[in-house]
């Protein structure tokens, strides 16, 4: 049992941090984040990539969470992650390389209109072309490999005129739209059962990734939150030295901490095969209430400035909140682990 | 990052486990019950353990100790506190009176004192709050005049453990400099519980009569060779012993054994399909679990040479929230029934649950309130500013 990152590992967390600070403001930081060689951190080496652990990926996007740095590399990597554990040698040569350097993105489709959340079966047929709308789908203008969730497992469909793209306005800053795929010729991605097994996994990492990019964005409203505590004067004294606004933050700590380690387990989990659901689902289900806790204490102690765009504590606020409705709400993620942990009926 | 324990720890883990299993009766709750065969029992086991070496596993080999990794002693604290600490009040001595004699203690002292606690023969209870000072221990007022080769102590502790065991020796604080700043004109006394002018008086509690005394000091004559550490300094033996307390008992590990009981008890009741039971088994499950990492990285710390004081307190935060939290969800599962206590035969779960909650009442009070740690992470962790 060690929970002190390893000196690579710290490496790894400073250049990320160092990145963000750098381009946390860019318009389009993707350029300048290809060359990092994060896109291929969990794609083998023989398909190009460092072949790298979940573990670093998610010290990566807890970075990346602080800016936050708005960016197509989860939902691309997440795509990786499909073709690699369900692509044909064919498919994973065609896309693996390029989406580990980064040249090509990719994204996963998975919601429908009326599936209840990413869990729940998807009604899109999977027999032949692919035709129906897909809803939130992590979206950038150049993605050029989509991976669709239909009822038959999972299918690869090559960006082309048979996909429309209808932007949404969602509540995070990633963008995200709806696809309607109108006869897109589709590739089949593993077998049927083979699907459902890799579905779950993916979005296991998935769900694991956004956890820490939320943590970063949850981490960054801490540190503006007991900033603000210092320096704004009410009553004569900084609002900090209350015990009121004081405690709110130390629960914040409390939290935030609570989540961070939750999510290396997961992670840790994840790379060696070792109670994986238990561990994903543990964190998740903690998160989804504790960034609700932490962000109602940063805006209470941010005062009515918290709400005003001017400030950025609702870039992040958004973040946390977008994390919390995605990958399963806290029922869903409670009632698996009810099962996982003995809760059932008796014969 | 490693999450996982070796095989070595967890061969250990299996021996402590079965030997504990094979030793601990049924009818062991804790050492704070009125179950006359508790005191005989602890003393028993400890000397068991002293013989296989693991009463002082942790200690420094110069100290009689194995100098065993905190990952091993984190193993010991888990299992024993999901059983009720059956080392009884030994787990004290062990955790943090013992290294403080040996950080602070004369050579004399070191021989005097610490071959019977490695023995796990003596109780030891701790005089440190008194009636006016708890949260601000610093303005305690027990007094201490130094009569040269002597001290006399007048004043009153209380929420004093053991005491009544009866304790053979007392690690006493006491104002020694009345005239310094409150920080600086404390001192640590060890004090021989048979000295004159000693008398205990339990308080009964909702966990019942032997969890807490009152001591008063009436004229206490104790010899100069037994203070602790310098004169008016104790306050540093407080602070460095807080933070050895704070991780020292492993209260995630009961509640996730409490828990095992209730999903034994709602599978066997008809429960385990009930989805509000569920989501609430599930949340605790999700709580111990950050409880028990956040234990574990206080560890970690540990084990490089760092002292986790914020970490110490966050992890903190998490166990005793989360023991309240077992006791009320426990309760609300069994029912009206859950109000019997041990001992009545329609008790759910032997009146366990009950008590748990019952005992849990102070955990946020006990070694520095909620408040006291939430004030350690904020100016501390977070440097924000004192109160003026």
């Amino acid at each position: 049992m060690n929970l002190e990152l390893s000196d690579e590992q710290r490496l790894l967390a400073d250049t990320a941090r160092a990145f963000v600070d750098r381009h946390a403001d860019d318009a389009d930081p993707w350029p300048a984040m290809r060359d990092t060689g994060w896109a291929g951190l969990l794609v083998p080496e023989e398909h190009g990539g460092s072949g790298a652990g979940m573990t670093e990926f998610v010290l990566v996007c807890e970075a990346l969470g602080r800016g936050p740095v708005v960016s197509p590399l989860i939902p691309s990597v997440t795509a990786a992650l499909a073709l690699r554990w369900a692509g044909t040698p064919d498919l994973q040569d065609q896309w693996l390389p390029t989406l580990a350097t980064g040249a090509f993105t990719g994204t996963v489709a998975v919601l429908e209109a009326g599936m209840r959340d990413e869990w729940s079966p998807a009604p899109m047929s999977g027999l032949g072309a692919l035709t129906g709308t897909k809803v939130l789908v992590p979206w950038v203008p150049d993605v050029a490999v989509i991976v669709v969730v239909t009822s038959e497992g999972l299918r690869v469909v090559e960006r082309s005129g048979a996909v429309r793209v209808h932007d949404h306005d969602p509540l995070c800053a990633e963008p995200h739209a709806a696809l309607t795929f109108q006869q897109a010729p589709a590739e089949r991605l593993g077998s049927t059962a083979d699907s459902a097994v890799v579905l779950a996994r993916v979005l296991d990492y998935n769900a694991v990734a956004r956890l820490a990019y939320a943590i970063g964005a949850a981490e960054r409203a801490l540190e503006l939150s007991v900033d603000h505590a210092t320096n704004r004067h009410q009553f004569g004294r900084p609002i900090g030295t209350f015990q009121a606004v004081a405690h709110r933050c130390a629960e914040m700590r409390a939290d935030v901490d609570a989540c961070r380690y939750l999510a290396y387990r997961a992670a840790w989990a994840l790379d060696h095969d070792a109670d994986a659901a238990i561990a994903v689902t543990a964190a998740k289900s903690f998160a989804n209430d504790a960034m609700r806790r932490v962000f109602l204490h940063a805006h209470q102690v941010h005062g009515a400035m918290g709400f005003a765009t001017e400030h950025e504590l609702h870039r992040y606020t958004r973040v946390a909140k977008s994390f919390e409705l995605s990958l399963g709400g806290t029922t869903r993620h409670r009632d698996r682990l009810a099962t996982e942990i003995g809760l059932g009926s008796r014969p | 990052m490693d999450f996982e324990f070796t095989e070595e720890e967890e061969a250990f883990r299996t021996e402590l486990s079965d030997f504990l299993d094979a030793e601990v009766p049924d009818w062991w709750q804790g050492m704070f019950t009125e179950d006359e065969r508790a005191m005989p029992f602890t003393r028993e086991l400890c000397a068991k353990l002293a013989d296989r070496g693991w009463l002082t596993m942790a200690w420094p080999p110069e100290h009689g100790g194995s100098g065993a990794s905190v990952w091993k002693q984190a193993i010991v604290r888990e299992e024993m506190w999901a059983r009720e600490e059956p080392r009884g009040p030994q787990y004290m001595n062990l955790n943090y009176i013992g290294p403080l004699l040996m950080r602070f203690g004369t050579p004399e002292q070191h021989a005097r004192f610490l071959p019977p606690m490695a023995r796990g023969e003596v109780i030891w209870c701790q005089g440190f709050s008194e009636p006016d000072a708890g949260s601000d221990l610093a303005s305690l007022i027990t007094r201490a005049e130094d009569r040269g080769d002597h001290f006399i102590v007048n004043g009153q502790k209380i929420w004093t453990s053991y005491a009544d065991s009866p304790a053979d020796w007392c690690l006493l604080l006491v104002r020694s400099n009345p005239s310094a700043p409150k920080h600086r004109g404390i001192s640590m006394l060890l004090l021989d519980m048979t000295t004159p002018g000693i008398t205990v008086r339990p308080i009964d509690t909702m966990a019942g009569p032997h969890e807490f005394n009152e001591v008063f000091l009436d004229d206490v004559r104790v010899p100069r060779d037994c203070l602790l550490g310098g004169q008016d300094h104790g306050w540093d033996l407080v602070v460095a012993g807080l933070t050895f307390e704070r991780t020292g008992i492993a209260r995630y590990a009961r509640a996730g054994r409490v828990i095992e009981l209730l999903v034994d008890y709602a599978n066997d009741a008809g429960l385990g399909d009930d989805p509000i039971v569920r989501d609430r088994l599930a949340d605790l499950y999700t709580r111990y679990d950050a409880a028990r990492l956040l234990n574990y990285r206080a560890i970690s710390m540990q084990a490089k040479g760092e002292v986790p004081t914020v970490e110490a307190s966050v992890a903190r935060m998490h166990n005793t929230q989360l023991e309240q939290a077992v006791g009320h969800v426990g309760l609300e599962i069994l029912g009206p029934t859950g109000q019997l206590r041990a001992g009545d035969e329609w008790a759910p779960l032997r009146g366990e649950i009950h008590r748990y909650w019952t005992r849990n009442i102070p955990s946020t009070l006990a070694g520095g309130s909620l408040e006291v740690q939430k004030n350690i992470v904020a100016q501390r962790g977070l440097g924000l500013p004192r109160e003026p």
